[in-house]
């Protein structure tokens, strides 16, 4: 049987046939006229006391017939639908909504009294600004899309709404600009949505791996954000964005590496200001991948890549040093790695005794014995610290330090110089969703650069990234 | 197949990277790394009877921390019959590989001046890993001596001798630096001369090396030195053919326009006064139709340093030069002028560049004039010294 | 579309192509011209750009080098042409990537490495070769700030220490003098045949040919610059300065003081001397890869050509004298021929004007 019939037993036995779980509770009870009804719902996640005063108090005061359009008349819930199919009856019963089905009818109505888990909307800790809005996204998709609707107040805004999980059935939601995002790459997205076929979506990270064009890569294709007024932003430029349900990381789509250099404050900042900061990210970035393979490379194959005064002190300091140069960059950056790691994971209360074990023992005691050296440990300071300077490509860039470091250690300058070679000419071949990933500097695009690590005043942006060719080029008249 | 391909690209990746791991651990393409490494701060190059005795001052550095700071050094002598044999001999009996890309002082001996010396730079010229930016000078005696010498104000006596050549000397006028390049410059020119400041140590009067940071040396009571390179030896085909005196020295500074910050010395009445040059522009250039004529200008701005006679109390604010001491101060500058001429010109150096600066400008008159340069020009100097307004 | 731009073309002709010309040039210039050595350095240049305007007047038909060629003498005469380029192009490829080779060599380490420090550089060039051209288009987006802001700092920090009456009295090397520096300087100008294999790939619009001209003019007029430079602080030494664009900066007063801060230029130029070294093998493995256009070829070339410079530049290894003379000295006649000759003679054969 694969919808609903009149005979509510066998209706009834058919969803929980479906929906054997324990959890999954009937209810039934009958309306002043005599009506059976039989209400079906999954206990944890349906909100009981609504659906005892939206559904259960009224109909049981039902004096009408048993149509299911009357029925739904009466009510009281905002969101009602009427379904035959016991398929997508179960569905819904799973989504948390109840399913009232009733004798002699062959329809069921859904009432949506779901109960919604939500923490209060606070601002993030990946990417918290001194400036500007403090409102993050939640796990809650309809508190998400709520957040961005606020923010535009058009019917250009476009949801679109997906299922995605075989057995999750998780809602993804499509948001984009009618007339401003590219209808190529909204199809393009919804088509790499609907193809995805996997059990679960726990989180929008799973997703990422399906919209990319080289899904191996180490290099992000798909941007992600926090923070609505981010995501907001980038689909005014003519992006689309993706919220999931349970998780707080949106994703936005085409993607290019300047994003994670940006960050909201350097739009309420003064644009010199904003210009200083994303060369200083930059700069930091760079120094943070560069900073200890130099280092190992100066030692082991160019001394003259030291000025001579630094050099005598290195020379002082790494003596009595047990390991090669590399060996101990090497060593002193993965005790670096486990810490971070370590002080991620660990119980707050626990974090203020690694601290102390992580500089008193490991650093100055390693010194003191005669294990590493003092400039070893300044430069993977430098090096750490630089890296946090642009959060989002933490991921990728510590990789990228320690596979520069493991080249500087072998090939020695040129081999740094190679590996960059490579990693350029690999990033300006990538492209998703028709974007250059290192665009607007490769491909080059004159007027893009406005707002890339640099940063014009809001006067000078008047039209839409042209990377992005959105069909709505001007934003600013 | 289909399914190979598609998982070749990981493949690769994995064996680029276990290549990397490999090379990374057995960190071998011969290479030298800072532990390993002699870091020669200066060179010493005598001349013996079996070829070249050379001393390389090494860096061995004392720590990284406050109080063990700085850099001692210790002199390894090496000989052989070619300075690269030396270079040699210093890593087999160190067992550390010498490396010369921080060596910025070569010292020649006073003896292994007198032959070609370009002989003996050769080795440091054509080492692609030599700076040939590395100051060079000739010194009293041997260059081991001075370089084995304990400096009485530095750590290391290269390091005291460089200070000797630092900008603010040179502003002074009292020496007159050169490097590898420009001494090689002079050699191959057209000119084949050039010049290097003459190093000469004494002891440093109540101080004895006691703490010092060299550890080479004696047994703790060799007397601490100190250098001076007021005098310059000057070359012709890379021979050492004079030495030109303090006087001379300061007068060549000045025709290069090199002194800012020196002082002059005339008199006032027998009784001496310095002057302190605040401008200086100095020349060189060759006239004559039928003869070549040396012009020398010399002209300086100076102001009163120091009074030869007791002075009002209302006058020492005033630095105006009277004229008298001004005509005293030039005149002084004409005869060491003229006797800097002679010297270079006696000796067969073409110090002042003639042959190249005819060779640059009038070919022709250089085909004529090249044989009797720099013997048969006459010199005619023009010195203005004048106080500041 | 596998297309590259104008102003990519422009980057690569005024940019990247002129870093290839720091490394050993200025040493042969200026041993086979002396202080003349900007006189043949020019000529060769303006018969480069002649060279470079005509391909360009190729390149505004759209239409590729084989399919150009095919047209007017057939398949098969199209095909041997295209492997008579390619085989041109990897015997030019052979003077650059050993000077590469001794570059890396003598500046990024303080003592011999074996050849294995520069094996990974084939594998770059595979990896390069491999990619379809846009990548490349995109790269010179990147590299032509890199190689301005690397050539500028170096002549910043060099110029000050230039005596520029070295290069004085001008002709004093006379005619023979002027046709041994362009001899010698011959075998660093083939990148009008680089552009061939291009063809077809180029987005050329109208006045592309002049104007790629006058940038490959500009980046010339850079190098003229440089190589004043070098000589104004070498003089008589210069012969014996190897890869100075690496030296000529040290001489900075502020160096003293803060280290080698030159070698960021260097490292930049480096960096672009990578990408130009590649170029050749790139080009050639286009020529072949027009001809047939079956889909793995240009990587089986790529990775081909990559083993083979790398097994003959281990053969090669200590002989780099011998291979210098030989090319610069008695085969320098092949370069002219080929990038300049060959040019023309396309244009003589291919070229129709446009219809309006």
């Amino acid at each position: 049987m694969k919808n609903v019939t009149a005979a509510l037993g066998r209706s009834r036995e058919a969803l929980k046939k479906l929906l054997p779980a324990e959890d999954i509770l009937t209810f039934d009870f009958r309306s002043e006229n005599g009506i059976s009804f039989s209400c079906i719902f999954a206990d944890p996640i349906t909100d009981k006391q609504l659906l005892g005063e939206e559904v259960i108090r009224p109909l049981s005061r039902y004096k009408g017939e048993a149509k299911a359009e009357e029925v739904a008349s009466k009510v009281t819930s905002p969101e009602i639908k009427r379904e035959k199919s016991l398929e997508k009856l179960a569905a819904e019963v799973l989504a948390g909504n109840p399913v009232l089905l009733f004798e002699g009818m062959d329809e069921a109505v859904v009432a949506g009294t779901k109960k919604v888990f939500t923490r209060a909307i606070a601002e993030p800790s990946t990417d918290v600004a001194v400036k500007g809005p403090r409102e993050g996204f939640i796990e809650d998709l309809k508190t998400n899309t709520s957040l961005i609707r606020r923010r535009f107040k058009t019917g250009e805004l476009q949801i679109d709404t997906v299922e995605i999980g075989r057995r999750s059935k998780t809602c993804v939601s499509v948001c984009y600009l009618e007339g401003t995002s590219v209808q190529k790459t909204v199809e393009e997205v919804k088509k790499k949505l609907s193809e995805i076929d996997i059990d679960a979506v726990p989180d929008s990270s799973y997703l990422t791996h399906f919209l990319s064009s080289r899904p191996y890569s180490l290099v992000k294709q798909v941007g992600t954000t926090e923070k609505p007024d981010i995501f907001c932003a980038k689909i005014a430029e003519g992006r689309v964005g993706i919220l999931v349900d349970g998780s707080p990381i949106a994703l936005t789509v085409p993607y290019l590496l300047v994003e994670d250099f940006q960050s909201s404050e350097d739009y309420f900042v003064p644009p010199y200001r904003a210009t200083f900061t994303r060369l200083l990210r930059l700069f930091a970035v760079v120094v943070a991948i560069y900073l200890p393979a130099f280092y190992v490379a100066a030692q082991l194959f160019k001394l003259q890549l030291f000025p001579v005064k630094l050099l005598l002190t290195i020379a002082g300091s790494i003596r009595d040093i047990p390991f090669s140069p590399s060996l101990e960059m090497l060593l002193v950056l993965l005790v670096l790695e486990v810490l971070n790691e370590a002080s991620i994971r660990m119980p707050k209360y626990v974090g203020m005794a690694l601290s102390v074990v992580g500089a008193l023992v490991l650093g100055e005691t390693a010194v003191s014995a005669g294990f590493v050296s003092t400039p070893a440990i300044i430069i993977i300071a430098f090096s750490g610290i630089g890296l946090y300077a642009v959060p989002n490509l933490i991921e990728q860039t510590s990789v990228l330090r320690l596979a520069m470091l493991l080249v500087a250690g072998s090939v020695g300058p040129y081999g740094i110089i190679l590996a960059t070679a490579f990693l350029l000419y690999y990033l300006v071949s990538t492209e998703n969703f028709s974007a250059p990933l290192l665009a607007p500097f490769a491909p080059l695009t004159g007027r893009d650069l406005r707002d890339s690590v640099l940063k014009y005043n809001l006067g000078s942006l008047e039209t839409r990234p042209r990377t992005l060719k959105s069909p709505n080029r001007r934003r600013l008249s | 197949m289909r399914k190979f391909l598609k998982t070749l690209p990981m493949k690769l990746y994995l064996l680029l990277l276990a290549a990397v791991l490999f090379s990374f651990f057995s960190n071998d393409f011969g290479l030298v790394d800072i532990q390993k490494t002699a870091i020669i701060l200066a060179a010493g190059v005598d001349k013996t009877e079996n070829g070249f005795l050379l001393t390389a001052q090494i860096a061995v550095p004392k720590g990284s921390d406050r109080t063990t700071g700085g850099t001692s050094s210790v002199e390894i002598e090496a000989e052989g019959k070619t300075v690269s044999d030396c270079v040699t001999s210093i890593y087999s009996k160190t067992g550390w590989v010498p490396k010369l890309v921080f060596c910025d002082l070569i010292v020649l001996g006073e003896e292994t001046a007198k032959s070609d010396v370009i002989s003996h730079l050769n080795y440091f010229l054509r080492n692609e890993y030599m700076p040939d930016s590395c100051l060079v000078a000739v010194c009293e005696g041997s260059a081991k001596e001075l370089l084995s010498s304990t400096s009485a104000l530095a750590d290391a006596s290269s390091l005291a001798i460089e200070q000797l050549f630092s900008d603010a000397a040179q502003k002074s006028g009292k020496v007159m630096p050169n490097t590898l390049k420009e001494f090689a410059i002079g050699y191959y020119g057209v000119s084949k001369s050039s010049y290097l400041p003459f190093l000469r140590m004494a002891d440093q009067e109540g101080a004895e090396n006691a703490a010092s940071g060299s550890s080479s040396g004696g047994e703790g009571t060799e007397p601490q030195k100190i250098y001076t390179a007021e005098e310059t030896a000057i070359f012709s085909e890379g021979r050492m053919v004079g030495l030109l005196s303090p006087e001379e020295t300061l007068l060549f500074s000045m025709l290069e326009g090199k002194v800012f910050a020196g002082t002059l010395s005339a008199e006032r009445e027998g009784e001496p006064v310095t002057l302190t040059v605040l401008k200086n522009d100095g020349s060189v250039s060759l006239k004559g139709e039928d003869a070549p004529k040396a012009v020398l200008s010399v002209s300086l701005v100076v102001r009163l340093c120091c009074r030869g006679v007791t002075a009002p109390i209302a006058d020492v604010s005033d630095d105006s030069v009277p004229k008298e001491v001004l005509e005293s101060a030039a005149s002084a500058l004409k005869e060491h002028a003229a006797a800097l001429f002679e010297h270079a010109k006696s000796a067969g150096c073409d110090l002042f560049n003639l042959k190249r600066t005819l060779y640059r400008t009038s070919p022709k008159r250089y085909a004529k004039w090249k044989d009797l340069l720099p013997g048969a020009a006459e010199v005619a100097l023009d010195v203005s010294v004048s106080s500041k307004k | 579309m596998n297309k590259i731009s104008t102003r990519q073309l422009y980057f690569l002709l005024a940019c990247i192509m002129p870093a290839g010309k720091l490394l050993l040039l200025p040493t042969r210039l200026a041993e086979a011209a002396g202080n003349d050595l900007l006189f043949p350095a020019a000529a060769c240049y303006l018969l480069e750009a002649g060279a470079v305007f005509c391909v360009l007047l190729l390149a505004e038909r759209n239409t590729s080098l084989y399919d150009l060629l095919r047209e007017r003498v057939g398949k098969v005469a199209a095909g041997i042409l295209l492997a008579l380029l390619s085989l041109f192009l990897l015997f030019a490829a052979l003077l650059p990537l050993m000077e590469q080779r001794l570059f890396v060599q003598s500046i990024f380490y303080d003592t011999l490495p074996s050849l294995a420090a520069f094996a990974p550089f084939f594998l770059f060039a595979a990896y390069l070769c491999a990619k379809p051209l846009f990548s490349l288009g995109r790269m010179w987006d990147l590299l032509a700030p890199v190689a301005i802001a690397g050539l500028l700092g170096i002549l910043v920090l060099s110029v000050g220490s230039a005596k520029f009456g070295a290069l004085l009295p001008v002709g004093a090397g006379g005619g023979r003098g002027f046709l041994k520096g362009s001899a010698a300087a011959a075998c660093w100008f083939f990148d009008a045949p680089l552009l061939l294999p291009m063809l077809g790939h180029i987005d050329a619009k109208k006045g592309t040919a002049w104007r790629g001209a006058l940038f490959y003019l500009a980046g010339g007029g850079a190098i003229l610059f440089y190589l004043a430079v070098f000589y104004a602080i070498y003089a008589e030494t210069a012969v014996n300065q190897l890869f100075a664009f690496a030296n000529t900066s040290k001489y900075f007063a502020g160096i003293t003081v803060l280290g080698r801060i030159d070698y960021l230029f260097i490292f930049a130029l480096a960096l672009v001397m990578a990408f130009y070294a590649a170029l050749p093998l790139q080009a050639s493995v286009g020529c072949w890869t027009q001809t047939f256009r079956a889909k793995p070829l240009p990587v089986l070339l790529s990775v081909l050509f990559s083993a083979l410079f790398f097994a003959l530049l281990s053969l090669l290894d200590l002989r780099f004298g011998d291979v210098m003379d030989c090319i610069s000295g008695t085969l320098f006649w092949i370069f002219p021929a080929m990038s300049a000759g060959l040019p023309l003679l396309l244009l003589l054969l291919l070229w129709r004007p446009r219809r309006a």
